[in-house]
Order: structure tokens, then C-alpha cells, then sequence
């Protein structure tokens, strides 16, 4: 049923960025991001206020997806903060404070708003320039033939969010993990067109952070699997286990979410002929020698029953998760359909087993030739484990874009403090021709590059909450680096762009 | 969306938390008080006597509150235990930590100090760990003690048990002499396993065990002398052969004679194998006497199966639980499978089978019409035609008898059901003369299922032959003295089946509302045994652990360097560090110093926490006056206790007791509650989503939030 309101007359709201109640929304949320910064920023906690489950956290990807903003104007910041981290899964926090300081800086400014962004994407060339440069001082070249560096860059990653609650020990463990995991899914064999595989994370929760551990194949729970039992598979003449992937329910509840009505005679059972379907299926399966069949949703009791009758190693409720790493694995096609077996369709594995971690049971799929491996990850709590697997997750895929670009640079506000100092010096000495090209004034260059470079400054200043010393000794703290920077500063002022025309314009 | 800022110099959070905290410190310790909790509105009340139950009472809304209750909640999915103590330190240390805080300390500097002081803690009480073997050979060193040989057979083997540290000294000294031990453990070994047997089985005869006993000395005796057998591998492998424990394994029928004589032939190193986990379970039970003898008499069912296995776990998956409301508590006992309640029509069921060996079947969902297995999803868009009315009854009848056909030509006579069972099928069953059994364990269908060759099943259309299985057998259970039970509405009936490794512990309560308090301490032991086996190794309890880290923080704070070996607090400033350095690691011993004097407080040993703290500190000073504290402290804890020597009588020592405590489960308390404390302490905002903040908008509180 639609529902008919009477149309409110459109409300425009001119120069929007001026007006208090964003102001003060502004600051505020610049005040929770800032002092959520660093490996000592403060926590917070997240909750529906009736009993629901808490997070706490320090991560821009949970806070900032679960904030509701009244304010338009800050709704835009965090959907744009948003897509960078799902695009790097870094320096989000770095990005939003960059941005709300951008903001803030230039609103004060008596320059017009067009000038404004001129003279910033000006600032901002300077910056890439300088950071592509070889003569910068705040880049570190990642050095893949050595372990330290990437260790390095790791441990700052796992040390930056402190409602991981890792202590020294938990650090190194899981560094070395990381790496691990990193590693396996590297391929051995490099063709013309390499891919990166892949890490999945494995949740035990309340389990010891050092209990953790990464295995290359995948594990899929299976709650039913004894362990004492030996695994008897199904193996194809060449010693391989074929492997069939479902994606669709084997449930034989024929559902169909097609509208309309079906109308069955009261003789006829729809769910027996369903279940014959599957035992059809199923024999095909035994036919094809399949050892091992995984279904992503629910299997069919009887089916289970007579796949396991017949030797065949039976797995349901994998989940959706699971699917894309489980084809990659075994080169299956998942089977969309239980009334037709696609030829092809089947995979193969080398092996399979029984492991246990902390009282849960899996299977462990054993491919040939992988690049995906399982992280099996434990904390203590439930939050700081989320908090731990969103970390982990981050440090898996800023390794990844350092292959692509082997640079990190100096963490700890060094690289924010240098490129300030520098973009200071160049602007003392601008040619004239710069200026009039950019059509203002050396005294709004001045302005507006003075505004930029304490945003910057500004970030680098969150890192320290309560007038702790934290930044004394930023060239021995030099070990702390980020992944995938020059974007982070590219996409702080590609949204300046964007709020400028909002600041006078309308 | 509101958000609020909780960190002003008072820590709401903190405070929140010691507040919390503060309602089960009497639950610390061998002697703990009971609560009873009120429901306002309904007036309805329930006993409690632990950490998780007080939580499982209180309004823990606050986001505060949650994280506290998934922490005790986390504690207790894997240990069972110390969850008493993590909820006091939580306590203990949030104050300690808001402290601090009001004397400027820095967060980071609290968070990054007090973390490696509890590593360096955890670290440095490792020396206090007492291998499981060493706790277990105890017994047999008292087997040289000549008070044990002079006292008559019972009264010899409860002294063993009261003093199981006595000798430990002695016992080294002896060592050293190897030939005194098989000599003297030989003429006594008749003291000490009578003694065992005492303990381990209530259902035991006594006299014929005696006499069995001094055979197996005798034969055993020239082996031993021979060979001088060093003591320590002698006695570690003796435990997983017990002969005590496995003739109990037999059952009240079987002949022990036989057995005895089983077992005589077998290797000398069995000999010796008096003791088992006796000590050990006395140890951990922390005064709790009735559940030691329900875990011996498991220890002793499970070794008898494991014999050859040759380990001495404990399988919790195979052990259930039965409260039995109406008999005394000294009739709680262990028998060999699964005991449960019954209806009067299932015990006539059970009645007419006698000994009949039965047809079992498993199912692990409901027995009833309307069942699905899990994730089938009732398609919304299908319309049944009827031709014609059924001209018989209605439409359930029709499955009713196709299901006891099926039932009937399997020839089943047992159906244990995982889930609900339809009521008009169980009067039909009755009827029939077969025995359904509603609501149980998977862990027993499990059990049942490797008894008996049994196949679970989820719908009755995929029974075939395999799947059921045979030889299992229900009777009414008796209690010890051969009375059955008849205690009204309910009945207790147990059904079991030859070799199930499951078994039940039946708990006997008059009191209704103790029934719960017994099943949580009876597992509660149960899990510190298994986890004491798993670690292969305790600590000294009463205070030994805790009194050692407050020597260590001690220590620590007057080093002036770095505390101990920590890299972490390298990478801050260390002169920054070093400041507040002291403060810090007196707040995190505050923790244990309040424990320690809690602990004295509850057991009476201090008349007040003044007097308590006192005590304390002159513990401390002792220890430290002493060279190494360690080796004081495992000094006084074989003299009496740790925190005993003083002028107030120890606990302990008046009920004869010597308590150990478990490794992993203790450090594991102290990391979650440090880490909660500093969760919290980290934490400045509290950010409330969803419709929640519209209504705090609207509401007077509304000034203490600020909206985005």
C-alpha cells in the first residue's frame, strides 16, 4: 500500500556551512574522531541504550557506520570517509579529521570560496609532487626482501587501536601471523596476470589472543564432526577429493518466493517430491565420486544421511562468506540449481581433516596449490575481538597495496608535521607567475596555505590526548608508519573541493 | 544520536563498574556467604552463592555493566571458575584506577604500566606452580609418616588427606634414601587404600577390599624391594592404573574378587597405584566435601575405561547432572548412565521391561507432527485441495499411528528425544510399552549413540535398520541403601547401556532451593579438576600466588629502571614514565592487597578489613624480610597456609584442608578483569544509537548528552 503525504514545500538552507547547528555538529564530531586517534586515543562506546551489544571502539569504520548524523553537510563527510576505507581500509580517522579541520580552518578565512580551492588544489599538487619526489624525507621504501619493514608496518597497524587490549607479547604474536597469512596468499608461481588471494578470518571468541594461528586451505565449523573419528573420504583415481560447492538451500522446503499460489492435491506431497529431488541429486553426487559435498545454507537430514551412508563427507551451512574462497579454493562452481548438475561444476582438494580450536570443530580443506589461507583469530571479549578482526583486517589489506606501491611513510605526525614545514617554505618563495596563474593574491596564497597547514598540523596534534608527551620523540617513534597515504591527503582535499561551493555559494 | 562524556576526572565508568563490583565480594573465598535476591514486583526469590548468578540477577543495561557481564560470562564458558575473583579485582582495581586518576596520572601511562606489571606478576608466580603428579603423590608420601602407620585404617587415610603437603620436605629428604620407600609404602600401602577406597566409593564394600589390598601388597612386594622403583615415575604412572578406581568401574555387581585378581597380574608399577585424583579433587574442592566424593568416584569410572589410554583427563562431554528433590544431600552419587526424571506412566513402562535389553532410537529434533529440521522454511504460497472430507477423525491421528507403526516394526522399545516430544504420542507410546524420553543432552545422544550403534535421526521416514541400536536397559534408580524413590510426581530412572562411557551424577537435595547452588558447585569442581589435569599443574591457594605478586610489585616499584624485561614501556618516554611509575603499580597491588584482606575478612580470620590489611602487611614484611620471597611462601604453604602462621587460627588447617587453586583459570581472571578496568578507563564517550537517543532528546536527562 502507498501512502500519500501531502508534499512540505522544499526548505533551502543558503551557505550551510556557516550555520551554528552545523558548526557546533562539526566540532563535536571532530572532538569524538580526535580524541579517537592514535595508539593512545580514547574509546568509545557504542550502544543502543537498551541492552544491546556494546562495541567499543576506537576505528573509524565502526564509528562512522554507526553514527546517524542530523546535518546533511556531515553526512556527505562520513559517506566520502566511508568509501575511502572500504576502498584502503586505512587512515580513515586521518582522512575525517583532516577534513573537519579543512573545514573549520577555511570557514574563518575572508577569501572567496573559489579562490579558496584554487590555492588548495594548488597546496595539494605541492604535496603529491613532493611525496612522489624521491628527496621527501617522511617516505620509507618498503623493502620486500626483508622481514623488518613490513613487520614494522604491521605492529604500528595492531598497535594504533588500543580496544584490541593486545599486551607486548600478543603484538608479536600476531604480527607474525599477519605476515604469515600475507605470505600465503602470494602465489608461488607468478603468470602474466598475478592475483593476491586471500585471508579469512575464523572467529574464536574467548580464547587467548596467543592461541591464535593461520593455516593456508580453509576451515569450514562443522559442529557435528567428532574428532576421534578418522575422516573416511571418497578419493578419485588420481588421489584427489572431488568436492561439490552448493549455493543453493538443500533444505527441501522448495522455496520459492515467486508470487502466486501453488495448489496441490491433498495426495500429493510436495515436500516428499522435493526430498526425492534431492536424493536424486545426491545420488548423482555418489555417481560423480564426489567425497565431499558443502552447501552454503541448510541440507536436507535425509540427504545428509544418505550422502554420509555412501561415504561422502557432508557439510551444510558454510555461509555466504565462505562461497567466493571455497571456489577460488577448489575450483568449484557453485551449484545454483538442485535440478541440474552443470558439467564442470566440481572441484578437487588434496586433502581434508578434522581440527579443533578452543572447543569448536572444523573441517579443513586442503588444496593443492593456494593463495587463501584462515586466520583463526582469538580474544578475550567479545568487543575486543570485533575491534582485534576489523584490525587484522586492515593490516592484510595494507599489506596487499604495498605490493602494488612499495612506500609507506613515517607515522607518529612526522609526515604531517613535514609536509607543513614544507609547504610554509615553498609558499614563502611562490613565483609570481603561480599567483596571477591562480588569480590571488600572496597574502591569500598565504592565508589559505597557513589554514592548510595546520589542518595538517591539527592531525598530527590529535595523536596526543591530555597533554601527554606522546610526540617528544617522533624520529625514535619513526617505526610507526601508514600504508596508502598520498590518497588519504588526495581524497581530505578533494572534499574541500566539495564544501567550498557549499561555504558561499548558495 | 546522543553521545556522552563519560571522563571527567571521576571516571563515571569506573565508577559504575566498582560499584557493580562491590555486591559479590563475600562470594571471595573457601567461605562464602548466600544472597538472596528479590524480585520487587513478583516477590518471588532465589538463593545465590556465586559471581554469575549475582549478575544473572542485576539490571546490567549499562553498557558498563554489559561488558562486565560478557567478561564473567566469558570466564565462565571456559573455566567455570574465578569468576569471584575476576568480579572483585574488576572492583578492586577500578577504584585503585580512579585513584590514579585523581592524582593526575596519565591514562596512558596507567594502561601501559599496569599491563606489564601484571605480565611481570603472571610471569613471576610461575615458580609457585606444583606439578598435578607432585599434588597427587602427596598420599603416598604420608605413607611414611609413622602417625599414619600407627593409626588404625580410616583414621590413617583421612589424615593423609587433611595434610597432603606435610611431607613434601620429608619426602625429598627421603628420596634421597631410595630403599626406605618401596619398604615403607609396601607395609603401609594397606592403610593408605583402604583409606582411598573409603573416599572414592561410597558403594564399595569395605572389608573385602582390605583384604584384597594387603594381597596385592604382598605380591608386589619383592618387585619393589628388587628394584628400588624411584619414586616419582613409579607414582605417576600408577594413576592411570589404578585398581581401587577400577574395580568401582564394575559396577555394584560386578565381582571384585575377580577383578582384584584381574589386576594383580599386572605390571609392578601398578602396584602403587593407590592414589589418584583424590588429593588433588581435595585440594581444588575447596572445602566442598560432597562434591569431592561425586568426583572421585567419576575420576575413578573414567580411568577404569581409559585403562590402556593411559590418560588421566577428565571428559566433561561424557558426565550429566539429575537433581533429585527429597533425599538428604549424602545421598548424591555417581552412577553409570543416564539418569533422569520420569512420569509414574513412563516408570510403569520401565517397570514392565525389567531386564529386557532394548531397541533404542535417537533423535535429535522433536518428536512431533509439525517438526522441520532447522532452516526449512514452510513455503507461504501453497493451498491444499481436498477432493472429498476424510471421512475418519481428525488429521494428527493419522500420523500418530504411521509413527508408532514405524516405531512398532523397528521393534523399538527406547526413544531418548532431543527436543519436545507431541503428548498424545507419549500416552500412545506408554501404552505401547515404549519408553520416550523428552529433552536430552545431545552429549548423551552422543554417548548412547556410541553404545549402543545407534544412528540419530531427524525424522522418523529415515529410520532404517542401522540406525537403530540395541542392548541398552532402564530401571528406576535407587539410591545407595537400595531404596527407590518415590517422591511423587516425578521419578528418577536410569537407562544406560553396556560400555556407555556416559555418566550421571545425582545430586540429592531436600531443599529445593539449594538444588541449583549444589549443580553449580558440583561443576564448578568438576571443571577446576579438568582444567588442573589440562594444565598439569596447580598453584598454592589460600593466598600464596597473591601475596607473591604484592613482594614482586614491591620489588618492581623500587627498581629504578624499567619494570622487569617490558619493551612496551621502552617506547614511551621513560622519564615520563618513570614518574608515575609508583603510583601505578601500587594501585595494581591494591588489588591483591584488598583481595588478600577480603579473603582473611570472610573467613574469618580478620574481625576487620583494618585488621585484615594489617595481617597482610605483615605477611609481606615477612616475605620480604626473607631472602626469597617464593621460597618462603611455598615454605609456609606446606607449614599451614600461607596467610595462617599469624595468631589467627587458619581455616584451612581446623577443617584440615590444604586448598590449590587452578593455573590458567586465576591468571586468566586477573587478565580479564585488568583488561575490562582498562577498557573502561580508555573509554571518554558513551555513544548511544538507534531510536534510544531520539528519546533521550526528548527526555530530562537530556542535558547531560550532546547530539550530532
Amino acid at each position: 500500500m502507498s501512502r500519500l503525504e501531502a508534499k512540505k514545500p522544499p526548505l533551502f538552507i543558503s551557505e550551510p556551512l556557516t550555520r551554528d547547528a552545523v558548526s557546533q555538529s562539526l566540532s563535536l564530531l571532530s572532538g569524538i574522531l580526535k580524541s579517537s586517534y592514535g595508539p593512545a586515543g580514547r574509546l568509545k562506546q557504542l550502544h543502543n541504550g537498551v541492552g544491546g551489544c556494546v562495541c567499543t571502539t576506537s576505528q573509524s569504520s565502526a564509528l562512522l557506520g554507526r553514527l546517524s548524523l542530523s546535518q546533511p553537510v556531515l553526512r556527505v563527510l562520513t559517506a566520502s570517509v566511508r568509501n575511502h576505507v572500504s576502498r584502503f581500509s586505512d587512515c580513515g580517522l586521518f582522512t575525517a579529521i583532516l577534513c573537519c579541520s579543512f573545514i573549520e580552518n577555511f570557514r574563518s578565512l575572508n577569501v572567496a570560496p573559489f579562490t579558496v580551492i584554487k590555492i588548495s588544489k594548488h597546496l595539494l599538487s605541492l604535496c603529491m609532487d613532493h611525496l612522489k619526489s624521491e628527496a621527501c624525507g617522511c617516505r620509507v621504501s618498503v623493502d620486500f626482501s626483508s622481514v623488518e619493514t613490513l613487520v614494522c608496518l604491521v605492529r604500528s597497524i595492531l598497535t594504533s587501536k588500543p580496544a584490541c587490549m593486545l599486551n607486548k607479547t600478543e603484538v608479536d604474536h600476531l604480527t607474525s601471523l599477519v605476515l604469515r597469512a600475507f605470505l600465503f596468499t602470494v602465489p608461488c608461481h607468478v603468470g602474466t596476470n598475478a592475483v593476491l588471494g586471500k585471508c579469512v578470518v575464523i572467529p574464536v571468541k574467548g580464547g587467548r589472543v596467543v592461541d591464535s594461528t593461520v593455516l593456508p586451505g580453509l576451515l569450514i565449523e562443522a559442529p557435528e564432526v567428532q574428532l576421534g573419528k578418522p575422516l573416511a573420504v571418497k578419493r578419485t583415481g588420481s588421489n584427489m577429493i572431488k568436492i561439490a560447492l552448493f549455493s543453493v538451500s538443500m533444505s527441501g522446503d522448495g522455496s520459492s518466493p515467486e508470487e502466486g499460489t501453488i495448489a496441490v492435491h491433498h495426495r500429493v506431497s510436495l515436500q516428499v517430491s522435493e526430498l526425492n529431488q534431492l536424493l536424486n541429486v545426491g545420488r548423482q553426487l555418489v555417481k560423480d565420486e564426489v567425497g565431499l559435498v558443502v552447501c552454503q545454507k541448510v541440507m536436507h537430514p535425509s540427504l545428509k544421511q544418505y550422502l554420509e551412508e555412501q561415504g561422502v563427507v557432508a557439510v551444510d551451512r558454510a555461509g555466504l562468506s565462505l562461497m567466493e574462497p571455497l571456489g577460488r579454493v577448489t575450483g568449484s562452481q557453485p551449484i545454483a540449481s538442485i535440478h541440474s548438475l552443470p558439467p564442470g561444476c566440481y572441484g578437487s582438494l588434496k586433502d581434508l581433516c578434522v581440527e579443533s580450536f578452543a572447543s569448536k570443530h572444523f573441517l579443513h580443506l586442503i588444496p593443492g596449490d593456494t593463495v587463501i589461507c584462515s586466520l583463526i583469530l582469538c580474544n578475550r571479549s567479545e568487543t575486543a575481538w570485533d575491534e582485534l578482526k576489523r584490525v587484522c583486517e586492515t593490516a592484510e589489506h595494507v599489506l596487499q597495496l604495498t605490493v602494488k606501491v612499495p612506500l609507506a611513510l613515517l607515522g607518529g605526525g612526522c609526515t604531517e608535521t613535514h609536509l607543513a614545514s614544507y609547504l610554509r617554505h615553498k609558499s614563502c618563495s611562490l613565483p609570481a607567475s603561480t599567483l596571477r596563474d591562480l588569480g590571488c593574491s600572496q597574502t591569500q596564497y598565504r592565508l589559505v596555505a597557513e589554514g592548510f597547514c595546520r589542518a595538517l598540523e591539527s592531525v598530527a596534534r590529535a595523536l596526543s590526548h591530555d597533554e601527554e608527551e606522546v610526540l617528544t620523540d617522533a624520529v625514535d617513534r619513526g617505526q610507526i608508519m601508514h600504508g596508502a597515504f598520498p590518497e588519504n591527503v588526495r581524497l581530505s582535499c578533494r572534499l574541500v573541493c566539495l564544501f567550498f561551493p557549499a561555504l558561499l555559494r548558495f | 544520536m546522543a553521545f556522552r562524556d563519560v571522563n571527567a576526572r571521576r571516571h563515571i565508568g569506573l565508577q559504575q563498574l566498582s560499584a557493580l563490583a562491590s555486591t559479590g565480594r563475600t562470594f571471595l573465598g573457601p567461605v562464602k556467604s548466600h544472597k538472596f535476591i528479590v524480585d520487587e514486583i513478583t516477590k518471588q526469590s532465589t538463593l545465590i552463592c556465586s559471581a554469575v548468578r549475582l549478575l544473572e540477577s542485576l539490571d546490567l543495561t549499562s553498557a558498563v555493566g554489559q561488558l562486565l557481564n560478557e567478561s564473567i560470562q566469558a570466564q565462565k564458558k571456559e573455566f567455570r571458575t574465578g569468576m569471584s575473583t575476576l568480579l572483585f579485582l574488576v572492583g578492586a582495581w577500578s577504584s585503585a584506577v580512579v585513584e590514579c586518576l585523581q592524582q593526575n596520572v596519565p591514562v596512558p601511562a596507567i594502561v601501559s604500566v599496569m599491563s606489564e606489571g601484571l605480565n611481570s606478576c603472571c610471569e613471576r608466580v610461575q615458580c609457585l606452580q606444583i606439578p598435578t603428579h607432585d599434588v597427587k603423590k602427596e598420599l603416598c608420601s604420608n605413607r611414611v609418616r609413622p602417625k599414619a602407620s600407627e593409626s588404625k585404617t580410616g583414621q590413617a587415610g583421612r589424615d593423609a588427606l587433611t595434610n597432603p603437603w606435610d611431607l613434601l620436605c620429608f619426602q625429598r629428604d627421603i628420596s634421597a634414601t631410595e630403599e626406605v620407600i618401596p619398604i615403607n609404602s609396601c607395609s603401609h600401602q594397606g592403610d593408605d587404600c583402604n583409606f582411598n577406597k573409603l573416599l572414592v566409593s561410597p558403594l564399595a564394600g569395605f572389608g573385602s577390599v582390605a583384604s584384597f589390598v594387603k594381597a596385592a601388597g604382598d605380591k608386589s612386594s619383592p618387585a619393589l624391594s628388587g628394584s628400588a622403583v624411584t619414586a616419582s615415575s613409579c607414582i605417576t604412572r600408577k594413576l592411570t592404573h589404578s585398581r581401587h578406581f577400577s574395580t568401582l568401574g564394575k559396577g555394584p555387581s560386578a565381582g571384585q574378587q575377580g577383578s582384584f585378581q584381574g589386576h594383580l597380574s599386572g605390571p609392578p608399577a601398578d602396584v602403587c597405584g593407590c592414589c589418584g585424583l583424590g588429593p588433588l579433587a581435595v585440594a581444588l574442592s575447596h572445602g566442598n566435601q560432597s562434591s569431592v566424593k561425586l568426583l572421585q568416584s567419576i575420576a575413578a569410572y573414567q580411568q577404569e575405561r581409559a585403562e590402556g589410554g593411559g590418560n588421566s583427563q577428565i571428559n566433561i562431554e561424557e558426565i550429566v547432572t539429575c537433581c533429585v528433590l527429597g533425599l538428604p544431600e549424602s545421598y548424591s552419587c555417581v552412577s553409570p548412565g543416564f539418569v533422569t526424571l520420569v512420569s509414574p506412566e513412563q516408570a510403569s513402562v520401565i517397570k514392565h521391561f525389567a531386564d529386557k535389553p532394548l531397541r533404542v532410537l535417537l533423535m535429535d529434533g522433536d518428536l512431533t507432527e509439525g517438526y522441520r529440521h532447522l532452516g526449512f522454511n514452510r513455503p507461504p504460497n501453497v493451498r491444499t485441495i481436498l477432493e472429498h472430507p476424510s471421512p475418519q477423525g481428525r488429521a494428527g491421528d493419522a500420523w500418530l499411528s504411521r509413527t508408532l507403526d514405524i516405531l512398532m516394526s523397528f521393534q523399538v522399545n527406547l526413544v531418548l528425544v532431543k527436543g519436545n516430544v507431541c503428548k498424545d504420542l507419549m500416552e500412545r507410546c506408554t501404552a505401547s510399552r515404549i519408553l520416550v524420553v523428552g529433552c536430552v543432552a545431545r552429549d548423551v545422544l552422543r554417548a548412547f549413540g556410541a553404545a549402543t550403534g545407534a544412528r540419530a535421526v531427524t525424522y522418523l521416514s529415515q529410520l532404517n535398520a542401522a540406525s537403530v541400536g540395541s542392548g541398552a536397559w532402564a530401571e528406576l534408580w535407587k539410591s545407595r541403601d537400595g531404596r527407590a524413590v518415590d517422591l511423587g510426581e516425578l521419578l528418577p530412572a536410569r537407562i544406560s547401556a553396556g560400555g556407555i562411557a556416559l555418566l550421571t551424577a545425582v545430586l540429592t537435595t531436600a531443599l529445593p532451593c539449594k538444588a541449583q547452588l549444589l549443580e553449580d558447585q558440583f561443576w564448578t569442581l568438576l571443571y577446576r579438576l579438568h582444567h588442573a589435569l589440562k594444565d598439569g599443574k596447580v598453584f598454592p591457594g589460600g593466598g600464596a600466588v597473591e601475596l607473591l605478586c604484592l613482594t614482586h610489585i614491591q620489588a618492581l616499584a623500587e627498581q629504578p629502571g624499567r619494570p622487569g624485561s617490558d619493551r612496551a614501556v621502552r617506547e614511551l618516554p621513560s622519564p615520563w614514565l618513570a614518574e608515575y611509575k609508583p603510583i601505578v603499580l601500587q594501585a595494581l597491588a591494591s588489588g591483591w592487597r584488598r583481595y588478600l584482606a577480603v579473603l582473611l575478612r570472610n573467613t574469618a580470620r580478620a574481625g576487620s578489613e583494618l585488621e585484615a590489611g594489617a595481617s597482610v602487611d605483615r605477611h609481606l614484611r615477612k616475605a620480604a624480610a626473607c631472602g626469597s620471597p617464593s621460597a618462603y611462601i611455598l615454605e609456609e604453604f606446606r607449614r599451614g597456609g600461607v596467610l595462617g602462621s599469624g595468631s589467627e587460627p587458619f581455616p584451612e588447617q581446623v577443617t584440615g584442608l590444604r586448598v590449590c587453586d587452578n593455573v590458567s583459570a586465576k591468571t586468566e581472571a586477573w587478565r580479564r578483569a585488568l583488561d575490562l578496568v582498562l577498557l573502561v578507563l580508555q573509554t571518554d564517550a558513551e555513544i548511544i544509537t538507534g531510536p534510544r537517543g531520539h528519546q533521550i532528546l526528548n527526555s530530562p536527562v537530556s542535558s547531560e548528552f550532546m547530539f550530532l
